[in-house]
């Protein structure tokens, strides 16, 4: 039954269980009486979880891509722990109350910026070090990733040891306090990107082959990865700043998508692995908020869920 | 193709030292040598997957740094004996993808008439819809092939074609290479490690040893006693067979 | 040997050191010429307080350490360790479940939970990393950190569910802040199994070779791999019972020894006890130092140098393994992979 049904066919089915769930969610058990209300309330979450899912989504095949390996994802790598280290690093040096601080677009502008070239460095110097090796890429990445939570933990700390707490959600984003305020800026980022790399997407279905191929059929390798590599750091960079870390989103969308689909090309691969994001937050969201009734984060389940895949995945492939 | 003066280091050791040549046109060219001869890393620098530390490889007399990279791989090929495959792809559109450099991901007729005949040259028809993680080393090698053909190029290199493949399919490996010279007038390079099929299936023979070009003639020039001996510091006989010379080592 | 001998001294005396300044560093002021005039302020603040602080990080980082190399050992690993294997974590669950079950329960029900949490996680961890045939050394710890992800979700989960948020957080970061005297003394219970450790510390090396090995010594592989791995879920979890999780101690430690001491248990488990003591005297040093009269939590000091430490040991391993396939020798590989 499954096999009968095209790409594209899975790409329609999949766009409309994402279309219901966002209804789900934008409406169920709404207060009539205090309709407005709860939209205002809920719409900017909404769009903040389809931004999310659309990066972490896009970010995670990408970067799979890039390295030629479907286990490893941007956040497995610590990716999102740089960019909260990055934030807190920015506010840790020039102060909570500077200008700079307090216009949130022009502080994220800069963070997007030190993680372009901070990722570009540390993972660039991370895949040539170990030659793309991947269980070594994967370790060390792991690794800083506790690196850089521990270093920005203790920023935090150290700006103001009796309102942790407090400044730990004013820095980090989740999903009971999405940064709405980045909205706007990140979809215009999100734009600027896919016209700035349209071209360099193209050859991703190229890169499945490998190294060698991709060289011989005519793509500059070096230049290329680090492009895409770019691309992936802004992504993320969104990601993050709007509801905060959540490690194996990308994992269990990039790998169900490719379940579904089972195809190399990319515009159906990225594209689902977006909607299978997206139904996986919402529903989790919708199970969270409405039946669960709010105490457990949804980063918590994705990562129990999403540590137990990881584990199945090396289990079923005998390896990564 | 000219090859010049390459150098080129791992660490303080060198694996490559001072190789020149030039690569004769519409010929099957053959590299060999004992391991960590250098002769798969001058092969990996003539195709651009790692570069020199010093010297050229020059292409229509223009250096292959100056190559437009897509024009570059409208010349020349290669094949490596690692084609390790994570994606979900069919016979048919890995060979498509030898039409990248031509026109990207947007076929056009002209390329479908390159890859149906390569897929026809290969034999491949049955295979077509068939997934490639589903079919054996041999096949899977002939897929590889035909990738390489739709790719249409002149000059075509092989890094060890033969490896992990049985006696019988490594013979029709090495007729193949032959028919891709004599029938459609391409450049085939190969990195070889039985010395014997070289000399069958090859007009020039490149010896490598400690990293340096030991001899470039043609085969018969190159396989006789003395210099096996001191290329593999192993006795040999030689002799002839159906005009070609065959070596005996034990 | 005059050589090792004087490593393991100069330890003892940077620790004497270590531990004297850690008395006298704090919030309130508590001077020698104060105690020993009998200041009964002071005096308070001495034994309820910084002693045992002190006595706590000793135990705490020889305990940690020592159960690292153990798990090293019988694991055939250089990169496992309490951290590294779900031992940690399930400590945690242990702890989080038998407040679930048993609210108000005292700190002994709370360690016998952890025991046998952290007991049944070590052990599941160790037959899933043997039941998949390993085939790269790095493989090991990676499958751990995410064991540990997996079962870290069910801790908050729980602990989100049943409003257990504060000591989620305290279980999650080390921290000595809390320790005063009548809390801590679990920590003590690290000292017989160091001995015991010791003891068995030729057995261990011995079943560290692999089942056909110890068998043919005639040593009962299966008890003694029992013992040590429960050894090391014991040290874990009273360290995490009363301080909170401390993570890489048990990993980076007995690696650094053993660049010195060679893999010989025996002959490093004491060095390897006494560096990790000295370690985290001097990370808990630092966090009280930095942000006076604040306090930083061990936990993110040790953090921040472990996983440095970490990922240059592994960029070793990398070029090490390279230089010696280079060579055509994967000796180094067979002896640290497990069968």
């Amino acid at each position: 039954m499954q096999k009968k049904l095209s790409l594209l066919n899975k790409l329609q089915l999949l766009s409309l269980i994402a279309i219901c769930f966002v209804f789900i969610y934008q409406f169920i058990f709404v207060d009539w009486n205090f309709f407005e209300y709860a939209m205002y309330i809920r719409t900017p979450k909404l769009i903040a979880i389809i931004i999310c899912s659309f990066c972490i989504g896009y970010a995670s095949m990408i970067f799979q891509s890039i390295i030629n390996n479907r286990i490893v994802t941007p956040s497995l790598l610590g990716m999102n722990s740089l960019y909260i280290l990055i934030h807190t690093s920015l506010v840790f040096f020039v102060g909570l109350d500077n200008p700079l601080v307090l216009n949130k677009n022009l502080t994220f502008m800069i963070d997007v910026l030190l993680m372009a070239i901070l990722t570009i460095v540390i993972y660039g110097f991370l895949f040539k070090k170990t030659r793309y090796n991947i269980l070594y890429i994967l370790l060390s990445g792991t690794v800083l990733g506790t690196l850089f939570s521990s270093i920005s933990n203790t920023m935090i700390r150290v700006l103001d040891p009796n309102e942790y707490d407090t400044l730990l959600t004013e820095l980090v984003a989740g999903f009971d306090h999405v940064n709405t305020d980045l909205i706007m800026i990140s979809i215009l980022l999100i734009v600027l990107v896919f016209v700035i790399f349209f071209r360099d997407l193209k050859i991703l279905d190229v890169l499945s082959l490998g190294r060698t191929q991709t060289i011989n059929l005519g793509v500059d390798y070096d230049k290329s990865i680090l492009k895409l590599l770019l691309c992936v750091s802004f992504l993320i960079t969104i990601a993050t700043a709007l509801v905060g870390p959540i490690s194996f989103l990308g994992l269990i969308a990039a790998n169900l998508t490719r379940e579904i689909f089972k195809t190399y090309k990319h515009v159906y691969l990225m594209l689902g692995s977006f909607l299978v994001g997206l139904i996986v937050l919402l529903g989790g969201q919708i199970l969270i908020e409405h039946i669960f009734g709010f105490s457990t984060q949804i980063s918590a389940l994705v990562n129990l869920f999403g540590g137990a895949y990881f584990l199945y995945l090396i289990l079923k492939n005998k390896g990564v | 193709m000219e090859v010049k003066n390459l150098n080129k280091f791992y660490g303080s050791k060198q694996v490559v030292e001072n190789v020149s040549f030039e690569l004769p046109k519409n010929k099957v060219i053959s590299f060999i040598g004992p391991n960590g001869a250098g002769k798969s890393t001058v092969l990996n620098i003539m195709t651009r997957l790692i570069s020199s530390d010093s010297g050229q490889v020059l292409l229509e007399n223009k250096d292959l740094k100056k190559w437009n990279s897509k024009e570059l791989a409208k010349k020349i090929a290669i094949l490596t004996q690692t084609n390790h495959i994570t994606a979900k792809l069919t016979v048919a559109e890995l060979v498509a993808f030898g039409r990248f450099p031509y026109s990207g991901s947007n076929l056009n007729k002209e390329d479908r008439k390159h890859i149906n005949m390569a897929i026809e040259y290969m034999e491949l028809q049955d295979f077509k819809n068939r997934f490639i993680d589903e079919l054996s080393g041999g096949q899977r090698q002939r897929v590889f092939i035909a990738m390489v053909l739709a790719q249409d190029t002149e000059y075509i290199f092989l890094d060890e074609p033969t490896n992990n493949l049985d006696i019988y399919h490594s013979s029709n490996m090495m007729k193949l290479v032959r028919r891709l010279c004599d029938d459609l007038n391409k450049t085939v390079t190969l990195v070889l490690h039985e010395i014997n099929f070289a000399s069958a299936y090859s007009d020039y023979i490149g010896a490598f040893k400690n990293g340096k070009l030991y001899k470039f003639d043609t085969v018969h020039e190159v396989m006789t006693k003395d210099n096996l001996k001191s290329l593999y510091n192993v006795n040999f006989d030689i002799t002839d067979f159906n005009g070609k010379p065959i070596s005996i080592y034990y | 040997m005059k050589k090792n001998y004087l490593f393991t001294v100069s330890i003892i005396v940077a620790i004497l050191i270590l531990s004297a300044v850690s008395i006298f560093v704090g919030a309130f002021d508590v001077s020698l010429s104060g105690i020993l005039s009998g200041d009964y302020k002071q005096l308070i603040i001495l034994l309820n307080s910084r002693l045992p602080r002190v006595f706590a990080a000793l135990c705490v980082g020889s305990g940690m350490s020592v159960a690292g190399l153990i798990m090293q050992n019988l694991c055939m690993n250089k990169f496992v360790s309490p951290t590294t294997g779900a031992t940690i974590s399930s400590a945690q669950l242990g702890i989080v479940i038998s407040m679930l079950m048993l609210p108000g329960a005292s700190l002994a029900t709370r360690s016998t939970f952890s025991f046998i949490f952290s007991i049944l996680g070590t052990w599941l961890f160790v037959w899933f990393i043997q039941k998949i045939q390993i085939k790269d050394v790095v493989m090991v710890p990676l499958i751990g950190i995410m064991f540990n992800s997996v079962i870290g979700g069910l801790v908050s989960y729980i602990a989100y569910e049943n409003d257990l948020t504060q000591i989620l957080s305290n279980l999650l970061v080390g921290d000595f802040s809390l320790i005063l005297a009548g809390r801590y003394e679990i920590v003590f219970l690290i000292l017989p199994l160091l001995i015991i450790s010791f003891i068995y510390s030729n057995y261990f090396n011995i079943v560290g070779m692999g089942e056909n090995f110890s068998n043919n010594l005639g040593v009962n592989y299966k008890f003694i791999m029992f013992l040590g791995l429960s050894i090391t879920a014991i040290i874990t979890a009273s360290v995490v019972v009363t301080v909170g999780t401390i993570s890489y101690i048990g990993l980076i430690i007995p690696n650094i020894v053993s660049m010195y001491k060679g893999d010989k248990i025996r002959k490093s488990l004491l060095d390897v006890a006494l560096f990790g003591a000295m370690f985290v005297l001097l990370c808990d040093l630092i966090g009280r130092i930095v942000i006076r009269p604040f306090e930083l939590p061990i936990e993110l000091i040790s953090g921040i140098i472990g996983s440095v430490i970490f990922i240059v040991m592994l960029f070793a391993r990398l070029n090490h393994g390279r230089r010696l396939n280079k060579k055509g020798v994967s000796h180094a590989k067979k002896i640290i992979s497990p069968k």
